[in-house]
């Protein structure tokens, strides 16, 4: 498979080596890279091999799904133009958002230069490399997210048509990695160091969050007979939409059509990606390697500094809640401490939060706002079981980082059972990074609706506490920040997200209709939740995570 | 002197997958002694620390700590026991006072006891400054100097370290030893896996060499000294793990140069 992969860059040798590179070292640093991926394992599990193909796979399957939703909505579109113009909107965004979140520790990530800089291999090639690298794994999302459409292309425009589709979309690959590679450029000249990893951290975390709100007020706004007639107009500036000239490019090979417009748009199809894939190896990516550079020089310097050591009011106030036990307390002070400082824990666990208001934003703000028929209804049980968002995304986020070797620390201790450490740790996080964001919401719920929703309000409450206790104690007991994140993990978000919103609503349902059977009868859940709570806590977690299940994914060296 | 048995150590056997690292150990650890475990790379030496510390939990044999069955009385074991890892690796994010608050908590120490000591003990290395400053700053022997103070929070009974010395500069190399010789003669026992000859040979009350699995020599130094004639432990750690031709190798290593 490897040889495979690199057996298609030998056509490009020329083109590698204009750009800098030296062709032998740019190939044995790429195989490098991808052995390492394809066995980067998770845990010392006898089939952690299995484990990483099959979230490619399944990461694979997820694209393709999503392709063919997004290829349904092409489907009612009639206009060629149109129709290629939003394929490859569709893939451009996608892939800013796979860039963003996923390929961002790769791009800047420094670890192997301790290999690969004493070596005689210059900067150029490491950078080309390590673009290649992503090159591979976004060309891999755009066949799985388009391969559906081409074959609707297919039908509609003939095989012809959907040929020439098929090298844009080659092209609008490496066009985005040249715009990725711009961005990343212009973010690194505002900072340095420690700075700058912060800087980045909060940039996709604004920008996952921004295309999460595009995605579901685009999706809201969309007006179906509409899109079916549409045909955009040609405008000056649309010469400057790089989806507009890959479409213009296959409509005019596919129709033969060649006047001033569609051949201004094939010399821009033909042009542009190859010179800023040119600029990128040329002159961004050696700007790149020496900032990058500095960012490992400045990083320890910059990092020495106190910590404060009195903990804040809100921990004082969050322990005689959440701990009951003398043993949970330590572990959840450490997850209490190190989640304000984990980088990758807090890149991914914020998004989530946001997610969660651009739901309620969404249910609240696009359809006709009466504040009368609000008060009226139930929908503040939205805003609430929206919440469950937090029940997935916090124990998956506590699972990544760079402290692979750090676990040995538990099992040195006197410890009968692990359980307390996981308690400790949920605890402690779902403490910090839950309630703090729950409560004043509940607070204005109860404003709004009146102090009779309270009870409602705890509910949710404990079915979002329980949820959580849930995921975090049926996933892989791995100690925190321990796992790394590799370019081809993300995977099963999707099938998760389902399974959630589906879990969201089912309970969310349940609420209501008890809330319409009888006065009170709602109150029946509290019980309900607060027995289950105390079952899984004082009795499930200690059957379910014992020495052996967490011996079996953690490694003591 | 009246030491007593403290670790007994029948037939134990470890194999990972089909690879039998170690081939029927059996030894017996008098306390207040500290014990050179050498033995070339690969020998078995931190596979040995790890189980007796009950980080590996699948093994042959019996073994007995304090007179307790390490396999159904790990906790109690571990409660007298202070570990140092061979590599240096902590909770970046963490300040060594935070960790060892941690280690304190956990081990059920009270948390004012917890930090006047890792005070006292950080101090001792002179590193009160960095108490509070994140792992991820600090060089390699820090690190190991915070390890072995997290080790002797608890004031445990028996020590295993597996090559505390790596990364520490030649002033803590000496603080270490001297600690290690006062920990022994407070009737602590000290089992310190190690590369370092020299200091294994002047610390050390016993030695146990091992290779391939197996205990190959076992006794003081002058005991061993007094059998074989070797002028120091590195020539006598060389002849019994059989590799004498070192020049030969030397000049090998040289042609593969040239070539």
């Amino acid at each position: 498979m490897i040889r495979f992969l690199l057996s298609l860059f030998t056509p490009f040798r020329w083109f590698i080596e204009k750009m800098g590179a030296d062709y032998n070292q740019f190939i044995r640093i790429l195989e490098l890279q991808l052995t390492m991926d394809n066995r980067r394992m998770k845990g010392i599990g006898n089939n952690s091999k299995k484990e990483t193909e099959n979230a490619l796979i399944k990461q694979s399957f997820g694209q393709i799904v999503f392709g063919i939703f997004f290829a349904t909505f092409l489907y009612i579109v009639k206009s060629s133009f149109t129709f290629y113009y939003f394929a490859h909107i569709f893939l451009m965004t996608m892939m800013a958002m796979m860039i963003i979140s996923e390929f961002t520790t790769i791009l800047f990530d420094t670890s192997e230069n301790v290999i690969i800089q004493p070596l005689p291999i210059r900067g150029n090639t490491i950078s080309l490399a390590r673009n290649a690298h992503v090159f591979i794994y976004l060309s891999l999302m755009a066949f799985n997210l388009s391969v559906i459409s081409v074959i609707v292309a297919i039908f509609k425009f003939g095989i012809v048509s959907a040929l020439i589709f098929s090298v844009t979309i080659f092209l609008n690959v490496l066009f985005t990695l040249f715009l990725a590679n711009i961005l990343y450029l212009g973010i690194m000249r505002l900072a340095s160091g420690e700075k700058l990893k912060n800087l980045l951290m909060y940039f996709q975390i604004v920008i996952a969050i921004l295309f999460m709100l595009a995605y579901q007020v685009g999706i809201n706004m969309v007006d179906k007979t509409h899109i079916q007639d549409m045909v955009l107009p040609v405008y000056w500036y649309t010469y400057f939409v790089p989806p507009a000239f890959f479409s213009g490019f296959v409509e005019a090979f596919s129709f033969n059509l060649f006047d001033i417009q569609h051949l201004l748009f094939i010399a821009e199809t033909m042009i542009i990606p190859l010179v800023s894939i040119y600029l990128t190896g040329k002159y961004l990516t050696p700007v790149f390697n020496r900032k990058l550079m500095d960012l490992e020089q400045g990083d320890r310097a910059s990092k020495v500094k106190v910590e404060s050591t009195s903990p804040g009011l809100w921990y004082r106030m969050m322990i005689p809640v959440f701990i009951h036990r003398k043993e949970e307390k330590a572990p959840f002070n450490l997850i209490w401490i190190m989640t304000g400082r984990e980088r990758l824990f807090i890149q991914s666990f914020l998004p989530s939060l946001a997610y969660i208001l651009i739901i309620i934003f969404v249910q609240f703000f696009t359809k006709s706002f009466n504040y009368d028929e609000l008060v009226q209804s139930n929908r503040y049980l939205v805003i609430l079981y929206a919440f469950i968002f937090v029940s997935a995304s916090l124990p998956v986020s506590l699972l990544n980082g760079n402290n692979q070797h750090a676990a040995w620390v538990f099992k040195t201790m006197p410890l009968l059972s692990p359980a307390c450490y996981f308690k400790g740790f949920i605890k402690g996080a779902f403490a910090r990074y839950f309630v703090p964001f729950f409560l004043p919401l509940s607070v204005i719920i109860c404003f709004v609706w009146g102090i009779k929703v309270l009870p409602d309000v705890i509910i949710a409450f404990l079915a979002i506490y329980l949820f959580t206790l849930l995921f975090y104690y049926y996933q892989h007991p791995n100690f925190p920040f321990g796992l790394e994140k590799s370019a081809n993990q993300s995977g099963t978000a999707f099938v998760k997200i389902m399974g959630l919103i589906l879990t969201a609503v089912i309970l969310g349902y349940l609420h209501y209709l008890l809330l319409h059977w009888f006065n009170f009868a709602n109150l029946m859940l509290i019980p309900v939740y607060l027995l289950a709570i105390y079952y899984v806590n004082r009795v499930f977690i200690y059957k379910k995570i014992t020495w052996e299940e967490v011996d079996e994914v953690n490694t003591y060296s | 002197m009246n030491h007593q048995s403290i670790v007994e150590i029948r037939n134990l056997e470890k194999k990972y997958g089909q690879k039998q690292v170690l081939h029927a150990i059996n030894l017996d650890i008098q306390s207040g002694q500290i014990i050179g475990y050498i033995g070339p790379n690969g020998a078995g030496k931190s596979t040995t620390v790890k189980i007796l510390c009950g980080l590996i939990n699948d093994f042959e044999g019996d073994v007995t700590i304090f007179g307790k069955d390490l396999r159904t009385q790990t906790i109690d074991i571990k409660k007298q026991v202070g570990y140092i890892p061979e590599n240096a690796v902590l909770y970046e994010s963490l300040t060594p006072m935070e960790f060892m608050e941690f280690i304190g908590e956990m081990r059920g120490l009270e948390n004012e006891l917890t930090r006047t000591k890792a005070e006292a003990l950080m101090n001792i290395f002179e590193m009160k400054p960095n108490l509070h400053q994140r792992i991820a700053t600090f060089s390699k022997g820090m690190r190991q100097k915070v390890l072995i103070c997290s080790a002797l929070l608890h004031n445990p009974d028996l020590i295993f370290m597996d090559e505390p010395l790596s990364g520490l500069d030649a002033n803590s190399v000496i603080m270490v030893k001297e600690m290690l010789i006062h920990l022994a003669r407070e009737g602590k026992t000290v089992f310190y896996s190690s590369h370092l000859m020299d200091v294994v040979e002047k610390i050390s009350d016993r030695i146990i060499l091992i290779d391939q699995g197996k205990v190959i020599a076992d006794g003081s130094f002058e005991e061993l000294n007094r059998l074989s004639n070797d002028e120091n432990l590195e020539k006598m750690f060389t002849r019994l793990t059989g590799n004498t031709n070192h020049s030969e190798k030397a000049e090998a290593f040289i042609n593969a140069f040239e070539k």
